[in-house]
């Protein structure tokens, strides 16, 4: 422990030391003094012989520490020091680090939860999606939620012929009454093949996984419940495995309980996993496709030998099976893309963004940092002339920026943690539900990683300028006072370019966050084709025991509309297949009488069942023909369609519907169909999504088992939802009021909606944060300058400057950097926006109303920031000035 | 930032020379100063402040022991000692130096011949 004893004994040692060394000087003096010299002369011999008695001293301590560590530790005190006596700068410095390293380790706890870290399977990497996609039908019918279904026989028959994957396999979602748990209610379920988890590589917490045989039987008759399941209707019952639970109709017995951190956001809602259970036609018939297919690669395959093997296999199939599978392509994408695909881009803007707030903070506390370095010029010369080497001050002032940063970081990460919940919690709860690996969003040890490399590179960002600047300082000038009347020269210009800089990104922000309010709004503003006001909309779910055919539905559906419209407030009820603006609904291909086409290649487009009055609820306007109605649409009536006008303008290109006739393809039996009325587009899958080709059959000659109703209400939808529930309770007791919300709420909380709200709020809130800082930043640097030419100004005014030629100097100097930052931040903002273009909604990324008007607004914002420092140079009185120095 | 002191000397020599000195007898950094300066007849530019560097590194390996006394003029001194690993590092270090000077001279010999 021979080191520790020298740390302890090192302050008796350093005493010494000096003690020593004051001897020395002092015999040597002596010595000359009695050789006859005088004192004053041998004073200074003894000095000159011994040499830099500092450095000697420095030298010699340097021999009894860790050199660097020890000069590091050294250089903290003194740093420390002296940021305490200049609170107010170390106050500002920190608060605005803080707020751009908090601001970006919050975002980065979402990016990393959602974008680095790797999902929660084993080998995620190995994890592919299949679909079956027609090309020709591009992306219609499915524009915000990318296509991701196949057929069951087609799967089937991968699973078969393929040897690229290890295991293929399918999952639905699903939802189920649940009795025996409480009060009925419904739960959101998913239905999966029996290798489901397997192929995942999860395995279940408690119990076993699904075994073979226990998928397409009549129903389920096993379930694995989620964790949080299991924790919240069951209480954590120990006792669970065995137990008998109701789902709808049947009993069920649970083998399982999934991990606690399982999550699979596709069915992020489902709290109760069942295996696959599907009958007759979605077993049989091929082009059902409905169910979204996983597999896991075979080791040493490759993603390109898989997809060449899906190929071959697609060929052979499409041989056997041309009306079904003639035009269809197998699409692989990884599961993660599928997971994370659509948050992607949406969080590396915010990053890119909230990296902007970074830069310009370091900017801004470099500038203060130059100033104050300024400052500190005297000091800095007399420690060189002491001994002290180029390489220690600068050291001395890269910890100083270090030990700003460290606090900055610190106070950054109390705000990040505080800023990743306030993220978090903005995102709507129906959203968060499908983005389970969000809610993981943390500060970790990832987390904190970056936030260190974040601190050690802002300290180097704004430390080392100064530094390097600071070294400058030529020895020869040693002790002089510094020059004051000239402002110019390399820090100068180094501060100008800063503050450029700083508007330029300012300005990128502005107008980012101005594109993303303009979509917003424009998004809001856009007519859905329909009257949202006051709607309520929910969905009954009648089990296939009490209600097996079509007209036990059509009676219920009767019953219930009849019952819902003598509730108190409501004007309206009507039912659709698919509610507008909530997405999905089926497909179906068609051909239309007198345009024939090669088997396979029918046109495809939506179909939505309806109650006769949807249109007139909803407000949706009819363009042409007539509405169904209950004395001619009945069950059993000649079967008629209504189509919308996405419909006529694609697949009759300004030809009259009416009369036409089409005809469904999957059975031979099916009748034609006469189109008899033409109604306007609405957006179905969201607010930004494309008019889709769709038709609508009367819900009496199609019905459904899933209903969605739409009530109509006078005043506030909400207040209505009472009388629903006991409407259906009074029809049928068994029966829930599944998702009841108001198209208000369907509207702010739909992923279209938000994907333009967040980064409104998020980018807007960077911007102004940017413009705070980048404003301090000129004003701050005019200030200086003002305060600097002070005696120039003073000269200037007694020399018979007017008051407005003093404004015009000082404004004019701000005015050139602005100007200068506003035309770099436009160019960068023309490439920049670009890469936002796919959240831009309703307006161009190079909007160039929405770019002057950024910048107008920076440039007076600027120049008014610059009239303050202006004001205070006119009052410069030149007597003051002149007789200052 | 590494010993300006030590420039026209080569590293450790400096070092040796302490550790000569004091094996005939123990002295204060001054005696001891001035005793290198005066054998060898100035030849050497030594600052003399360089020698309290070398001293406590010397110290700080345990080659030398320092005690606080009274010197000849009657001041409080630092006196340094030879320790016994100090002298075997002498003489080794002496032997190294003998064999590093007799290979130097050997080749500047040849070479003028």
């Amino acid at each position: 422990m021979n080191w520790l004893k020298q740390l302890f004994s090192r302050r008796r040692l350093y005493g010494d030391l000096t003690e020593e060394i004051r001897e020395h000087l002092e015999e040597k003096k002596e010595e000359l003094v009695r050789n006859g010299m005088s004192r004053k002369d041998a004073e200074s011999a003894a000095r000159r012989e011994f040499g830099n008695v500092t450095l000697v001293e420095e030298d010699s301590r340097s021999v009894w520490r860790w050199p660097s560590i020890e000069s590091f530790l050294s250089d903290v005190r003194y740093g420390l020091r002296t940021l305490s006596y200049n609170s107010s700068f170390t106050i500002v410095a920190i608060l605005t680090l803080a707020l751009g390293i908090g601001a970006n380790t919050a975002i980065f706890s979402v990016v990393y939860a959602a974008l680095i870290r790797p999902l929660p399977y084993a080998q995620p990497s190995g994890l592919i999606t299949l679909s079956e996609v027609r090309p020709q039908d591009g992306q219609a019918g499915q524009s915000s939620a990318p296509i991701w279904v196949s057929s069951y026989p087609d799967y089937l028959d991968w699973t078969k012929q393929s040897k690229s994957f290890q295991s293929l396999a399918g999952f639905s979602g699903d939802a189920f009454t649940l009795y025996g748990a409480g009060e009925p209610e419904l739960v959101f379920a998913a239905q999966t093949t029996i290798n489901f988890f397997s192929t995942l590589g999860v395995k279940p917490y408690l119990g076993r996984d699904f075994a073979a045989g226990e998928d397409i039987a009549a129903g389920p008759k096993v379930a694995i419940l989620t964790y949080g399941c299991w924790m919240r209707r069951f209480g954590g019952d120990p006792q669970i495995l065995g137990r008998s639970i109701r789902l709808d109709d049947k009993s069920v017995s649970i083998i399982g309980v999934l991990p606690r951190d399982f999550e699979f956001a596709p069915r992020g809602n489902a709290e109760v996993w069942v295996p696959l259970h599907i009958e007759k036609d979605l077993v049989t018939r091929r082009s059902l496709r409905w169910m979204p297919v996983i597999g896991r690669l075979a080791p040493g395959i490759t993603p390109q030998q898989a997809q060449a093997e899906l190929n071959s296999i697609n060929a052979s199939v499409a041989a056997a099976y041309p009306q079904e599978n003639g035009a269809i392509q197998i699409v692989m994408v990884p599961l993660r893309n599928r997971i994370v695909g659509q948050v992607e881009p949406l969080l590396l803007i915010l990053f890119g963004a909230v990296g902007f707030v970074l830069l310009i903070a370091c900017a801004n506390v470099t500038n203060l940092f130059l100033v104050r370095a300024a400052g500190r010029r005297r000091e800095f010369n007399i420690r060189a002339a002491l001994g002290a080497g180029r390489a220690r001050l600068i050291s001395q002032l890269l910890v100083e920026s270090l030990i700003l940063a460290a606090a900055g970081g610190l106070l950054g990460l109390v705000f990040a943690q505080w800023g990743t919940s306030m993220l978090i919690a903005a995102i709507p709860e129906t959203l968060l539900t499908f983005t389970p690996f969000l809610r993981d969003a943390h500060p970790n040890l990832a987390v904190l990683a970056f936030l260190c490399i974040a601190v050690i590179f802002t300290g180097l960002a704004f430390g080392l300028a100064p530094a390097l600047q600071v070294s400058h300082g030529r020895e020869s000038e040693v002790l002089k006072e510094e020059t004051r009347a000239s402002a110019g020269g390399v820090r100068a210009r180094l501060r100008s370019t800063l503050v450029i800089a700083e508007i330029a990104f300012c300005l990128v922000l502005l107008i980012g966050s101005a594109l993303m309010v303009k979509s917003l709004t424009a998004l809001l503003d856009r007519n859905p084709g329909f009257d949202t006001q006051n709607l309520l909309v929910f969905a009954v779910n009648l089990p296939a025991t009490s209600y097996p055919k079509d007209p036990d539905a059509v009676r219920f559906d009767k019953e219930f509309t009849d019952r819902l419209s003598k509730i108190p407030g409501v004007v309206g009820v009507t039912s659709n297949s698919v509610v507008p603006l909530t997405g999905g609904g089926n497909s179906i291909r068609f051909v239309i009488e007198g345009q024939p086409v090669a088997t396979g290649h029918e046109n495809e487009c939506n179909i939505r069942d309806i109650s006769n009055n949807y249109f007139s609820v909803m407000r949706i306007a009819l363009r042409s023909g007539r509405l169904f109605d209950d004395a001619t649409d009945l069950d059993t009536a000649p079967k008629h369609v209504i189509v919308n006008e996405a419909w006529v303008k694609r697949y009759l290109h300004g030809e009259d519907p009416l009369g036409k006739r089409i005809r469904f393809t999957y059975s031979p039996k099916e009748p034609f169909r006469e189109i008899v009325g033409v109604v306007g587009n609405t957006a179905d899958a969201g607010l930004d999504s494309n008019d889709e080709a769709s038709l609508f059959l009367p819900f009496s000659q199609d019905a459904n088992s899933f209903i969605n109703y739409v009530v109509r209400t006078a005043g506030n939808p909400v207040n209505a939802l009472g009388g629903v529930r006991s409407s259906l309770r009074a029809v049928d007791p068994q029966l829930v009021v599944i998702q009841p919300f108001t198209m208000d709420q369907i509207i702010s909380q739909s992923p279209s909606v938000f994907l333009r709200r967040y980064p409104s709020y998020l980018i807007g809130s960077f911007a102004g944060l940017a413009l705070v800082l980048a404003i301090v930043g000129l004003y701050g640097l005019i200030s200086y300058s003002v305060s600097q030419r002070t005696r120039e100004l003073g000269i200037r005014i007694a020399l018979g400057a007017q008051q407005k030629d003093v404004l015009r100097l000082v404004l004019g100097e701000g005015a050139r950097l602005t100007l200068i930052g506003v035309l770099l931040g436009l160019a960068a903002a023309l490439g920049l926006t670009q890469l936002m273009r796919s959240l831009l909604f309703g307006v161009s990324a190079i909007d160039p109303l929405t770019f002057v008007s950024a910048a107008i607004v920076l440039a007076l914002v600027a120049i008014a920031a610059c009239y303050i420092p202006a004001r205070r140079a006119m009052s410069t009185d030149p007597s003051a000035t002149l007789r200052y120095e | 930032m590494k010993s300006h002191e030590q420039r026209d000397l080569f590293p450790g020599a400096l070092e040796m020379m302490i550790l000569r000195t004091l094996k005939r007898q123990p002295l204060h950094g001054y005696a001891l100063a001035q005793h290198i300066k005066r054998t060898s007849n100035d030849l050497l530019q030594i600052e003399e402040g360089s020698l309290y560097p070398a001293l406590q590194r010397l110290l700080k390996v345990e080659l030398v022991k320092a005690e606080w006394g009274i010197s000849a003029t009657n001041r409080r001194v630092r006196i340094y000692k030879l320790t016994a690993a100090g002298a075997k590092h002498l003489e080794r270090e002496v032997s190294r130096f003998e064999r590093m000077l007799e290979g130097i001279t050997r080749v500047l010999a040849r070479g003028e011949s």
